[in-house]
């Protein structure tokens, strides 16, 4: 890719080469028109100072004809020749001769002729007088040369030009540029454009000022949502919950009424669960959490993976592990127990009964691995409700906290499939 | 004993009195701010259950004054804020524990058990069922006076059913109660199960009397 003054400069030297390309033959058509003129009338005067000059001599006509055949002879571009009749018309012409005046024989040069008739001691003469004149291909290459020189001057001066344009007149652009790349919807810092007198960058800035303030404001209104909406359900969801306790006690609940209550409880702590995920997302986004603490994140893993053994057990999962000790982190130490928990939770839960579970914990990062049958779609794995199992009992959020809790501390989190295990790695 | 229950919902208020009132508790509801304040200042109570948003002010400013006013009322925040903040600010200024909403009512009653019986006895605090005492404070059980070794979650789990005589608890309650936050995650509640046979067994090996029950092919009732 190119930038914009990059394209605009190529355009403008394609142009300014053609221009100047067209002007190399313009010139030529015009410096040699002039020549040619100029020569002409020099040659008119040539011939009438000649015919003067003879005249002026008053000598007979035996010695102006041994004059004339002693001229010629010295002469060699011109000629005079004694007529019987007057030419019609003066003829004008261009021929290419030998230079007889040069040393090397094979030099070619253009001549511009006169054919004039001439009067001397009233007799008529034809004279011929051819005066040499910059050869076609020479012209053409002196005017090419300069003008190759200016155009060089031309793009060497646009290329200047052009990067002290990029510096100063872009700079307002590039500087809403750089803001615009660092900014972050949900830190809600409202960005603050450079004044400027171009007004193509004021409208820019003005627009995009529109255009964020709008985002942010919906940004905050949807997430204020997702928080007021969970925090209202916690209740409702109370009240249900306790209802549901106070059911379970009555003494003449058949067994069959019982297992319904039992299927809503269930039920019930599947919705709170979401609902409660959806609040802690929420809260992460809304950055409510400090996190530069410093964690022990060997103690953390340690203690989720003791307090799910029974779980591993329960599946028949085999877990191997190798946790360096003494790895200390930046961060929320209660996100980063959520972060945990729910990567370990993931694998088992969709690791088959038997399978086997490997937490690995080095000092670059930490990595979740499970036995799987084959690679999942990465793109939709930590998005919400997304499910990527027939099993859809859990919140669908385990894996989005665990995204937006890594993304919180710049700890970034990706998914592989190899050998037929699922790895979730987490680099510090 | 006398609770006093500060919640503005009613009828999670009306769920909580029902259910503690099958017990020996004598329980009296505030709905406000400032109902609360004025039967605080009447009148003692063994255990408070205090949601912190009211209408017309803030739980945790209930809880500063009654520390305020050097009280020995138990102190149990029961709040939609699911923050941790919150919880550390409200266990710093004096709470003695907090439970989140939702809740089964059943791990309420546990924890007000605890949290009377934590008040009442400040040395040796001893639950003695028949055959079987439990020490609260040493976390030891012992039947016939011969002792029986329990885990973590086992101790856990019977302190859950003597707290909860003679009521149905299901397994998805236990589940919740035993691995609290991964309860929720975690779908499969058969270690429940193993946790219940486990204790059972190590009871019973002991010579104790067989209290748990299982009701409704699934449930699980403390009787005695």
């Amino acid at each position: 890719m190119k930038n914009l003054l990059q394209k605009s400069l190529n355009q403008l030297t394609i142009f300014a080469f053609i221009v100047f390309a067209l002007s190399v033959p313009s010139y030529f058509l015009l410096v040699d028109w002039i020549w040619l003129k100029e020569l002409d009338e020099n040659n008119y005067l040539i011939a009438e100072r000649i015919e003067n000059e003879f005249n002026e001599q008053n000598i007979s006509d035996e010695k102006l004809a041994e004059n004339i055949k002693f001229w010629n002879e010295i002469q060699p571009v011109s000629k005079i020749e004694y007529a019987e009749q007057p030419l019609l018309k003066d003829s004008l012409y261009t021929i290419r001769l030998e230079n007889s005046y040069s040393s090397r024989k094979d030099v070619i040069d253009r001549f511009r002729g006169l054919k004039t008739n001439i009067k001397i001691n009233n007799q008529n003469y034809v004279l011929v007088v051819e005066t040499n004149v910059e050869e076609t291909e020479e012209t053409v290459a002196y005017i090419a040369m300069v003008t190759l020189l200016f155009f060089l001057i031309l793009i060497v001066g646009f290329w200047i030009l052009n990067r002290r344009l990029s510096k100063k007149i872009w700079q307002p652009f590039q500087d809403t540029l750089q803001k615009l790349k660092s900014f972050q919807l949900n830190s809600q810092k409202q960005i603050e454009f450079q004044e400027t007198d171009t007004i193509e960058f004021a409208e820019l800035n003005a627009t995009l000022d529109k255009l964020l303030q709008h985002s942010i404001t919906t940004y905050k209104n949807q997430k204020e949502f997702t928080e007021n909406a969970s925090h209202e359900l916690q209740t409702p969801l109370a009240v249900l919950k306790n209802k549901l306790d106070i059911l379970l006690q009555s003494n003449d609940l058949t067994e069959r009424q019982y297992h319904i209550a039992e299927e809503m409880n269930k039920a019930l702590i599947r919705s709170s669960r979401i609902n409660k995920n959806l609040l802690l997302l929420a809260k992460i986004e809304n950055s409510q959490f400090n996190n530069s603490e410093l964690i022990s994140f060997d103690t953390l893993v340690i203690q989720s993976m003791d307090a799910l053994q029974e779980h591993f057990k329960e599946k028949n999962i085999s877990i191997g592990s190798h946790i360096l000790p003494d790895v200390e982190v930046k961060g929320n130490s209660g996100l980063t127990e959520v972060l945990i928990n729910n990567l370990i939770i993931n694998a088992i839960r969709h690791t088959v009964p038997g399978g086997a579970v490997r937490v690995v914990l080095e000092k670059s990062g930490f990595e979740v691995r499970n036995s799987g049958g084959q690679a999942l779609n990465p793109d939709l794995l930590f998005k919400r409700f997304s499910r990527m199992s027939a099993d859809n009992s859990g919140s669908g959020l385990g894996l989005s906290i665990v995204q937006e809790v890594c993304k919180l501390h710049g700890w970034p989190v990706t998914y592989s499939f190899e050998n037929g295990e699922h790895i979730f790695s987490v680099t510090f | 004993m006398k609770v006093l229950i500060i919640e503005d919902e009613k009828e999670l208020a009306k769920s909580i009195v029902e259910y503690l009132s099958e017990e020996s508790y004598l329980c009296e509801v505030a709905s406000t701010f400032t109902e609360a304040m004025n039967k605080i200042d009447v009148f003692n109570y063994d255990c408070i259950l205090l949601d912190i948003t009211l209408p017309d002010g803030s739980g945790l400013k209930i809880l500063e004054e009654l520390k305020k006013e050097n009280k020995q009322d138990g102190v149990i925040i029961i709040s939609a804020k699911n923050s941790l903040d919150d919880k550390i600010k409200g266990l710093q200024i004096g709470a003695d524990d907090y439970l989140t909403k939702p809740f089964h009512l059943s791990e309420l009653t546990a924890r007000i058990y605890s949290l009377i019986r934590r008040k009442q006895f400040n040395n040796s605090n001893i639950v003695q069922q028949d055959e079987l005492a439990i020490d609260l404070w040493a976390k030891t059980v012992s039947v016939n006076g011969k002792a029986v070794t329990l885990t973590k979650k086992e101790f856990d789990l019977l302190i859950y059913f003597i707290g909860n005589k003679n009521r149905v608890l299901s397994k998805s309650n236990l589940a919740e109660h035993l691995s609290g936050d991964f309860a929720d995650m975690l779908d499969n509640h058969d270690f429940v199960y193993a946790h219940v046979k486990n204790l059972k067994k190590k009871l019973s090996d002991a010579g104790c009397e067989q209290y748990i029950k299982t009701v409704y092919g699934t449930g699980y009732k403390w009787e005695g």
